[in-house]
Formats: structure tokens, C-alpha cells, sequence
């Protein structure tokens, strides 16, 4: 059998690829991947993760098979007082990736404040995530919520966070920690429909006052 | 032929140096700041892109005014922030009130993701010290408490206020002054790295995506 003419023009380990994928068989993804034309000069993508130094405690919790349900543990710590500098760094000003405009409007955190006790908070976050099918790890205050299904850029793993900003008012901070930004913010659009009456002012409400 | 284009390239940029007036105006020359920061000298390039872009805004005259500063981070000019101030004020390190790509560019390169902690913790307790006394003081951190409450509509308490500082100062405080200085402020980020996310940008890695930039002339040889 003849090869086309225009093989001639094309390097010819890559003419030998081809002919596997279209004439001698259905060649599978993984071995084109193993092929040497493929591999040369390939650079396999990689997702950037953000992860933050207080992440850690809760990174530990996928080594630890005893905590894949939420336990009803009791728990002794109160979350974390806001240190007065952490809250500062949550001013807009000091946001610089806005300069980037990028994801127009598609943040990768979002924060809302409630008048909730913090347990109360929690189990609501809990009961909002699992039908959407996430797992949660919690530890403390901390938890992180993965979609068991893969989405676009991987599972989606959101992390979230309660402060304590006065004895009557948590902040709750919700970050994407993994995975595409659009499906976060999808995410945070059904949380936050769920979350009705646990949530005192979101984001857009303390925009909005000036 | 290469090196004849290189001495073509210098003699062009040092006759610019000499018609540049205050303020470097364009990249005149990428090798420079490359070496000098934390980027490699096709995200100078690709950061130029950006610079064009919030320089023009109000005024295309290739220099950023704080009204263009303020449009670029908030999205309105009607936007007044303590903060924002203070970060334009670092950046401008020639204090003449306007932002030259060097000085863009050589600010940014500390919020770079492979930028030195070291320089990270300067510029966040140069951006804290308000006064710039060498020392964060309990009322300037109060002034910051109170201005973030009032931007994000938060009403508390000065009882509350009060007591969140001094929780703050409690733990930072180590020598008991009423003040944080240097070393204080070193010890408290360490301890508590997330004090310094918003120090990174992880959208400088990506620079180069985002804002291509067609340069011809340009090394593309970077390691």
C-alpha cells in the first residue's frame, strides 16, 4: 500500500504515528502519548494549585482515612479570632490581581459574614455541598469540600474557612483551592442559595456600601 | 551580524535614555530590568502589554496618574482607598506622583510567586507603616482596622475594635512598646504566613499568556 503523497512532506516519525492512528489501527491516547515524536519537546499541563501555608493542617486530613465523613465530634476550639492584620489584608485595595482583569468577574475566592454560631454555619456549608456532590474534610474551622467528579481542570476542591471577627459575627472565607474558576463560581452561586439564612452580608452587599 | 545588532540596539537606547526626560516612558531596556528583577525579560515585555494598557486609560501619555491606578484596581475611578493610596505611594518610588514602567515593573517584581520572602515582608510593613516611622504603632493599625470596616459595611463596636487589636498586639507586640517594628513584623508573618497572601500574585506567572506580546527584537532565549 502506497502512502499518500503528502506524507513525503511530513517528518517521518510522525508520518509512522499517523499511519497508526488512521491506517493500521485505532491507536489509544496513551500511546500516542508514549510515542517519541509526540514526546519531544512536550511539556504535560499543570494545573497551578493555590495553596495556602494554613492549608496544611487540612492537607494532612487526606492521609488520615479515619476522616472521609464528617464526624459528629465535639468540638473545644473556637475558630480563629481575626488577627486585626488578616483582616486589613481582606481590604479590595490591597487586591492587586484585579489589575490582571483577567477572569472578568470570575473570582477565586468570595467571603460572606454571618450572624450564625459557627457550628450552625458549618453544618449548613455541610448540607448545601454533599447533593452537590462534594466530599468534605473538616478539621476545626477549616474545611475542604472536593467534587468527586472531575470537572474541566480537574476535581474541584474548595476550601473554607470561619473567623471570628466579634463573639456574635463570623467571617467565612470560601476559596477555590483546585480546579476551574467557572465551575467555583457555579459553586458559589448554589452555596449562597442555599446558605440564605445563615449569611448576613455577602460580598456584593459590602461592596455596595460605600 | 548578531553582535552588530546588539551594538545598534545599545547605541538606540542610550540616545532614548538621553531624550527621556523624568520618567522611563517604554521598555528601553528589557535586559535591564530583567536582571534586576525577579522577571525574565519576555514578562518584562508581556507586563509592558499591561502597563500600556492601565497607562492609557484617562491620559495615553505611557505613565500611570493615580486616578488611572485607582480605575485599574477598582473598576471606577470614584473609588477612595487608604490602601490603594499607600500602594501607589511604594510604587512610586520617584514621588513625583506618577508610575514610569520602571517603577511598575520593578514594584511588581516583588509580588512575583519566585520573589524573595524577604522583600515580600518590606514592602507589607512598608505598606502598614503609614506614617513611615520605622514602626507599625497601635493607631495606625486602628486607622487600617477602622477604614477595611468601613469599605466592606461592617459596623463594630470600638469595644470590639479595641479588643481585636489588642488580641493583635498581644501576640506581635513581643517587646512590649506599643509598636511593631521590623523584627516584630518578621516574627508575626512567619508565624503566620497567610498575612502575606495578598504579597503574591500568581497571575505574573502566567503573564506571558495573557498579555502576548509580539516583540520582535526580543530574546526569546530566556532560561
Amino acid at each position: 500500500m502506497q502512502s499518500p503523497v503528502y506524507y513525503a512532506l511530513v517528518n517521518p516519525n510522525l508520518s509512522i504515528l499517523m499511519n497508526m492512528c488512521f491506517i493500521f489501527q485505532r491507536i489509544t491516547i496513551p500511546e500516542i502519548m508514549k510515542d517519541e515524536w509526540f514526546k519531544k519537546n512536550y511539556k504535560p499541563p499543570v494545573f497551578y494549585e493555590k495553596e495556602d501555608a494554613d492549608l496544611d493542617d487540612v492537607q494532612a486530613l487526606f492521609k488520615d482515612s479515619e476522616e472521609y465523613r464528617v464526624t459528629e465530634k465535639k468540638e473545644e476550639q473556637q475558630p480563629t479570632a481575626m488577627n486585626a492584620f488578616e483582616l486589613i489584608s481582606m481590604s479590595r485595595g490591597l487586591k492587586l490581581d484585579n489589575l490582571f482583569d483577567v477572569e472578568q468577574g470570575f473570582k477565586r475566592e468570595t467571603r460572606f459574614t454571618s450572624k450564625c454560631p459557627a457550628n450552625e454555619i458549618i453544618s449548613k456549608i455541610v448540607k448545601a455541598a454533599k447533593p452537590l456532590g462534594f466530599d468534605i474534610h473538616k478539621k476545626n474551622y477549616k474545611m475542604r469540600l472536593e467534587n468527586v467528579k472531575a470537572g474541566r481542570k480537574g476535581n474541584l476542591n474548595v476550601a473554607t474557612e470561619i473567623f471570628q471577627v466579634a463573639p456574635s459575627l463570623h467571617m467565612v472565607e470560601v476559596r477555590k483551592a483546585k480546579g476551574d474558576t467557572l465551575e467555583f463560581h457555579m459553586f458559589c452561586k448554589n452555596l449562597s442559595s442555599s446558605l440564605e439564612d445563615v449569611v448576613w452580608k455577602t460580598e456584593e452587599d459590602m461592596q455596595e456600601t460605600k | 551580524m548578531s553582535e552588530c545588532i546588539d551594538g545598534l540596539r545599545h547605541l538606540f537606547s542610550s540616545i532614548l535614555k538621553c531624550c527621556d526626560l523624568e520618567e522611563s516612558r517604554g521598555p528601553v531596556d528589557p535586559e535591564l530590568l530583567a536582571r534586576e528583577t525577579v522577571f525574565s525579560v519576555s514578562e518584562i515585555e508581556a507586563l509592558y502589554e499591561l502597563f500600556k494598557k492601565i497607562s492609557s486609560a484617562v491620559i495615553d501619555d505611557g505613565l500611570i496618574n493615580k486616578e488611572e491606578f485607582q480605575l485599574a484596581l477598582f473598576k471606577t475611578n470614584k473609588k477612595e482607598s487608604l490602601f490603594a493610596d499607600r500602594v501607589f505611594d511604594l510604587f512610586d518610588t520617584k514621588h513625583n506622583g506618577i508610575l514610569g514602567f520602571e517603577e511598575f515593573a520593578r514594584a511588581l517584581s516583588v509580588f512575583h510567586p519566585n520573589a524573595p520572602i524577604d522583600e515580600k515582608i518590606e514592602f507589607s510593613f512598608q505598606l502598614y507603616d503609614l506614617k513611615q516611622q520605622g514602626f507599625i504603632e497601635r493607631q495606625e493599625v486602628k486607622q487600617m482596622v477602622v477604614a477595611t470596616l468601613a469599605e466592606s459595611g461592617m459596623n463594630l463596636s470600638d469595644d470590639v475594635i479595641e479588643n481585636i487589636i489588642d488580641k493583635t498586639f498581644e501576640e506581635a507586640d513581643t517587646k512590649h512598646d506599643g509598636k511593631i517594628d521590623k523584627e516584630e513584623w518578621r516574627n508575626l508573618v512567619l508565624r503566620h504566613p497567610s498575612l502575606l497572601k495578598n504579597m503574591t500574585l500568581q497571575y505574573l506567572k502566567d503573564i506571558t499568556t495573557t498579555f502576548p506580546s509580539f516583540v520582535f527584537h526580543s530574546q526569546v532565549d530566556d532560561t
